[in-house]
């Protein structure tokens, strides 16, 4: 358990599908620095380190944008974790202000590729992708998941309505979050009639990829803003490379650490009273929480269909990336641990969960070859 | 187009790879054997009917196979073959690719 680190603020830019011409992946991480920093009702100057996530960086590094941003700092790191670089960078920030190094760290994720940008990160993604699958036309990590998702429809004899009980439930909670991209509400007709993109994975079942950015700051518990509760991260556990591409994808690394981490957070999974869940398909919202121990009996069709189909558990409730929108793979492992903390501080508005005490939130991502290789998890808690 | 598929057995535990390691995973031996796989099962097949950020795109197959004496990979696929059939493996490039045997 971290004592002398806790997150005090939370912020993110606008979200938009199409972003304005001049509008960079710059310009949304400036509008969560600044959303986060006031959050924190912290300067810029106070900032002590700074740990930053974005496919859109290059050339510059993570020291030319602390150069942009006007922050002096003698913490800093640059991610390259995709799904879980959000995750990561809690996880080093929270050793960083623990141990003295920071006192303040501002954690970020951003970015704005479009989509014909989008393309060539997901064609370029590593070597393996580059030389072995982009000639085969695989379609980026749809074609990847898609196959991931017919072993896991094989395997546990789901249908293909158990993915739309993920994909409708979040929409519900999306329609509650001003941010989200989708918040019109979705039906199981609507799902299930949506064109194949990369059978059996249809158009609900893959994030939308969006322009935007996320920040959190994660400080020592005493920095936090007067009168609100405070954020504490129980446990944390990250994972990478766990079993070198050769298993079939279904579980994932948290399924390395999960006991551990339960173990040291002190909490079982049905203590959780929300949860937010990388989705950047329903495959892996299932997988990771599979690898978790947050379905009983390990019965994913009846977790589909039950716990989440007659919303016993509150998931992704900010409508998850399915609905509200993947920045980059780099943020969108950031708005889960926000919302998370939204929620513990019960500042989550219309989407409230009532007296939500503890939150689990998780990454996922950096798809190798045939399924992601890095994973994190961390169970947060409110305090008083 | 070549016939078969690269791959890479450790020297140390006999274990197939693909894509080529630098050091084995089983037993972190670091000398391997090059060869090339001919045929594989196929275990899952997906169509890639939108590929974003392209226009005019045409629907493409790839398949989860599983070689013969070797490692798991995707291959592209040429042709109808399903889940349970036996291909045979080319290379085009860098990228390996799949069909039905033929029955010569």
């Amino acid at each position: 358990m971290f004592q002398n680190a806790a997150i005090i603020g939370v912020g993110q830019s606008a979200y938009t599908r199409r972003p304005e011409p001049g509008q960079t992946a710059l310009h949304f991480m400036r509008d969560a620095v600044v959303a986060a920093l006031d959050d924190a009702r912290l300067n810029a100057k106070d900032i002590q380190g700074m740990a930053v996530a974005s496919f859109s960086l290059a050339p510059d590094s993570a020291v030319d944008l602390a150069w942009k941003l006007g922050l002096s700092l003698r913490w800093l790191a640059q991610d390259t974790n995709g799904g879980s670089a959000g995750m990561s960078m809690l996880g080093n920030a929270l050793r960083a202000v623990e141990t003295g190094t920071a006192e303040t760290v501002l954690i970020l994720g951003g970015d704005a590729t479009g989509l014909a940008g989008y393309a060539k990160v997901a064609a370029n993604y590593n070597t393996a992708t580059q030389k072995h699958l982009s000639p085969l036309g695989h379609g980026g990590p749809n074609g990847v998941y898609a196959l991931v998702a017919s072993r896991q429809i094989k395997k546990y004899g789901l249908e293909k309505s158990d993915y739309g009980h993920i994909a409708i439930a979040q929409r519900e909670w999306a329609a509650k979050n001003p941010y989200a991209v989708y918040r019109a509400p979705l039906t199981m007709d609507e799902y299930l009639a949506a064109p194949l993109v990369a059978d059996p994975l249809s158009r609900y079942d893959c994030v939308p990829v969006v322009a935007g950015a996320q920040a959190i700051i994660v400080a020592r518990p005493d920095r936090a803003p007067k009168g609100r509760p405070g954020v504490r991260v129980r446990a944390h556990r990250a994972s990478y490379n766990y079993d070198n591409q050769e298993g079939d994808g279904l579980q994932t690394g948290i399924s390395t650490f999960a006991s551990e981490l339960w173990q040291e957070a002190g909490v079982r999974p049905d203590d959780i009273d929300v949860a937010s869940i990388y989705d950047d398909y329903p495959t892996m919202v299932l997988a990771q929480s599979s690898d978790l121990g947050l379905i009983p009996g390990n019965d994913l069709a009846r977790f589909c269909r039950v716990t989440i189909g007659e919303r016993r558990f509150p998931m992704n409730t900010w409508g998850g990336m399915l609905s509200a929108g993947q920045p980059g793979g780099h943020a969108g492992g950031l708005n889960g641990i926000s919302e998370a903390v939204l929620q513990c501080q019960h500042r989550a508005g219309e989407r409230q969960v009532k007296a939500a005490r503890l939150a689990v939130t998780t990454g996922y991502g950096m798809t190798m070859y045939r399924y992601g290789g890095t994973a994190a998890a961390a169970i947060l808690e409110r305090v008083e | 187009m070549s016939a078969g598929v690269p791959i890479w057995r450790c020297a140390g535990c006999g274990v197939a790879y693909f894509p080529e390691p630098l050091l084995c995973p089983r037993c972190h031996g670091g000398k391997f054997e090059s060869g090339r796989v001919h045929e594989a099962l196929i275990e899952e097949v997906s169509v890639i009917r939108h590929m974003i950020g392209q226009e005019n795109w045409q629907p493409r197959r790839i398949a989860s196979v599983l070689a013969t004496g070797g490692p798991r990979m995707t291959v592209g696929l040429r042709d109808e073959s399903g889940p349970g059939a036996t291909i045979e493996l080319f290379e085009e490039g860098t990228a390996p690719f799949g069909r039905a045997k033929s029955s010569a």
